[in-house]
């Protein structure tokens, strides 16, 4: 489906190129106590012999990130739907979701949009035992690469309610959002898990092995304040 | 080529997480400079026509244009400069940039400047920044950093040709180990030890297969490369200057998981080609270099690289892109230690990103240096031995990589 390009006037009779979105649903989730401070020195060092100086600059700044044509994908979160979305002329699916055609012969044609089922299957996998700084608590994290229904490209995503060290190549998995109440339509709101009836294969030599690196990180995790 | 492109000099600071003995950028540039100058004493900043600045990220600066604090601290007011991001691949693109600018023939003498600070914050958290490199609408919060998506990559890649966790540790080895002769890199002024597989299964783990010491590390630094036509090279450095016979640069998508059924790479190397596991922009841009610099076959023709091993296992995938060895062969050319020292094309004998250091916008830089070195015989001098030096080596190759594969250059480099 074409979303219409309107050329509007806006009060000095300029012509404007999009409707100014009329934003009539609003959720701040910050937690409490964290407000916008910009930059700020905070503080400094001096080495004994002064010939060094270490500063200290603070970072804390809002972003908009405004999605636009890619909005379906993450208000379908919000609804616990997978949005994908499909070429018209190839016949080409994707999850994350492409708004024009990647193949050349379809000339960028505009996708349109498909609710994509709510199962998949891994493509790879990692188990990571470190990360980036938001991420540490979380640690050991099973990462895959998905499959989600007859997409062409795989996602990645946490896959939860495993052992890390029992992810296989191609195994089956469901998509599993977050409660309602939490989900904030981000790709975070939801996870994968083990299909049902999945079973895990008996221990191998790999397997202990990737026990046995995970194993330290539960420890070091329990240390984090 | 219209115009012949050379490398006639070029230093960088030592790499660190901490103190380099350079800490502001502009001090760090001069030094660079300063040591070139000693290398080769005709050259003077006179002479530049063209400055461009090579840096990945101002998060690490708080300072966006601080080019324009190095050019200006260099004495070069007056002089057209301008500034290359390409993530990993910002050195090798600057590289590429400064070759065009001489085959043109619109500029003689140009300088590259790059650098990262990346010890201005944690290591978690420089993670993230870099990580923001990754596409932040859809991978950023769920993988968080470079390591675990590169590790999802290569642990199917391993599988898909039969490559063991030991057979990737014995490449952080080399490389940790060739660092051990270099004392600019970070390696040897840091841990300071000689390590063994062992120590590098026994690291902590990163991100499964990937441990902490098949890890690259995350610095301080600065570097320097003059980049001239053949005329000033011959005028300045008659005797050991190199000549960059070939260069290709290519790009993959930024998601690695887009890759699996990609119409463009299906039409030019075949359905499933990368995958999730090849890098298709080092292959095409290899293609592109081999030809130019007239190879057809890169294990014989080439004597050895400084390649981007931000990991030991993307050090082995690299092998394969660049068409050293095949599925069929990849595990055995690793296990029979051909890109080690005593093998059939070293690799990194300077240290690599394993073992000298990865501030990010110096990366492709120092590595375009070391080749440097290698084939204008100055190991000697500005490494510890003779062990690290290259013999007779007439034939180098340099890779600049970046994203998980997005964008990846290579240089074919020969001794004049």
């Amino acid at each position: 489906m074409m979303e219409q390009v309107v050329l509007m006037k806006n009060k000095n009779n300029k012509k404007k190129f999009a409707y100014e979105p009329k934003f009539t649903e609003r959720k701040d989730y910050r937690p409490e106590g964290v407000k916008e401070t910009g930059l700020v020195f905070v503080g400094h060092e001096i080495s004994e012999d002064r010939t060094v100086m270490n500063q200290f600059l603070h970072y804390d700044q809002l972003y908009t990130i405004r999605h636009g044509w890619n909005s379906k994908f993450f208000i379908g979160l919000l609804e616990g739907k997978i949005m994908g979305t499909r070429c018209p002329k190839c016949g080409d699916t994707w999850v994350p979701v492409r708004t024009h055609c990647w193949n050349l012969n379809c000339k960028l044609e505009r996708t349109e949009w498909v609710e994509m089922p709510l199962t998949a299957k891994v493509h790879t996998w990692t188990v990571a035992g470190w990360s980036g700084r938001s991420s540490l608590k979380r640690l050991p994290i099973v990462l895959v690469y998905a499959i989600i229904g007859d997409s062409k490209v795989a996602i990645a995503n946490e896959l939860h309610g495993i052992n890390p060290w029992d992810v296989e190549f191609g195994m089956p998995l469901k998509v599993v959002f977050k409660p309602k109440e939490q989900r904030v339509g981000a790709v975070t709101d939801f996870h994968f898990e083990p299909a049902d009836g999945w079973k895990p294969s008996p221990m191998t030599e790999e397997k202990e092995r990737i026990k046995k690196l995970v194993e330290p990180v539960y420890e070091w995790v329990k240390t984090l304040k | 080529m219209t115009r012949k492109v050379c490398v006639v000099g070029g230093a960088t600071t030592p790499f660190d997480y901490g103190p380099t003995g350079f800490e502001t950028i502009e001090g760090g540039a001069a030094e660079c400079v300063k040591e070139t100058q000693r290398d080769i004493p005709d050259f003077s900043l006179r002479d530049l026509d063209l400055m461009i600045y090579s840096h990945f990220s101002v998060h690490f600066g708080h300072q966006l244009a601080p080019e324009w604090i190095i050019h200006d601290h260099l004495g070069l007011v007056g002089l057209p400069h301008y500034r290359v991001e390409n993530g990993g691949n910002t050195g090798g693109s600057a590289l590429y940039a400064a070759a065009l600018a001489v085959m043109s023939g619109h500029h003689d003498v140009v300088g590259i400047i790059g650098w990262e600070t990346m010890d201005s914050v944690s290591q978690s958290q420089g993670s993230e920044f870099i990580a923001m490199a990754s596409d932040t609408r859809y991978e950023l919060m769920v993988g968080g950093i470079y390591p675990i998506y590169y590790a999802a990559m290569a642990n199917k890649w391993m599988k898909d040709n039969k490559v063991t966790e030991e057979d990737v540790a014995t490449i952080a080895v080399k490389n940790k180990n060739n660092a051990m002769d270099n004392p600019k890199a970070q390696w040897y002024r840091n841990e300071h030890r000689y390590i063994t597989v062992d120590d590098v299964l026994n690291s902590k783990l990163i991100s499964y297969p990937i441990k902490k010491y098949d890890c690259c590390l995350m610095s301080r630094g600065v570097a320097f490369v003059l980049v001239c036509c053949e005329e000033y090279a011959k005028k300045v450095n008659p005797d050991g200057y190199v000549t960059i016979d070939g260069m290709g640069l290519s790009s993959c998508t930024i998601r690695a998981g887009d890759r699996l059924n990609n119409p463009t790479w299906a039409e030019r190397y075949g359905p499933g080609y990368p995958e999730m596991t090849e890098f298709g922009a080092c292959r095409c841009s290899a293609e592109q270099a081999y030809k130019m610099a007239g190879i057809e076959n890169p294990l014989k023709e080439i004597d050895f690289g400084e390649i981007h091993d931000a990991f030991s296992t993307s050090e082995a995938q690299i092998y394969k892109a660049l068409g050293l060895a095949n599925t069929d062969n990849i595990a055995q050319f690793i296990r029979d230690e051909q890109t080690h020292l005593h093998g059939s094309i070293p690799m990194n004998p300077g240290g690599g990103l394993i073992g000298y250091g990865h501030p990010v916008g110096a990366t492709g830089l120092m590595s375009t240096i070391e080749c440097f070195y290698q084939l204008s015989g100055l190991i000697p001098k500005k490494h510890l031995s003779r062990k690290t030096e290259v013999p007779d080596a007439m034939c180098g190759i340099v890779n600049s990589h970046a994203g998980t594969g997005t964008s990846i250059s290579n240089f074919i480099l020969r001794r004049h």
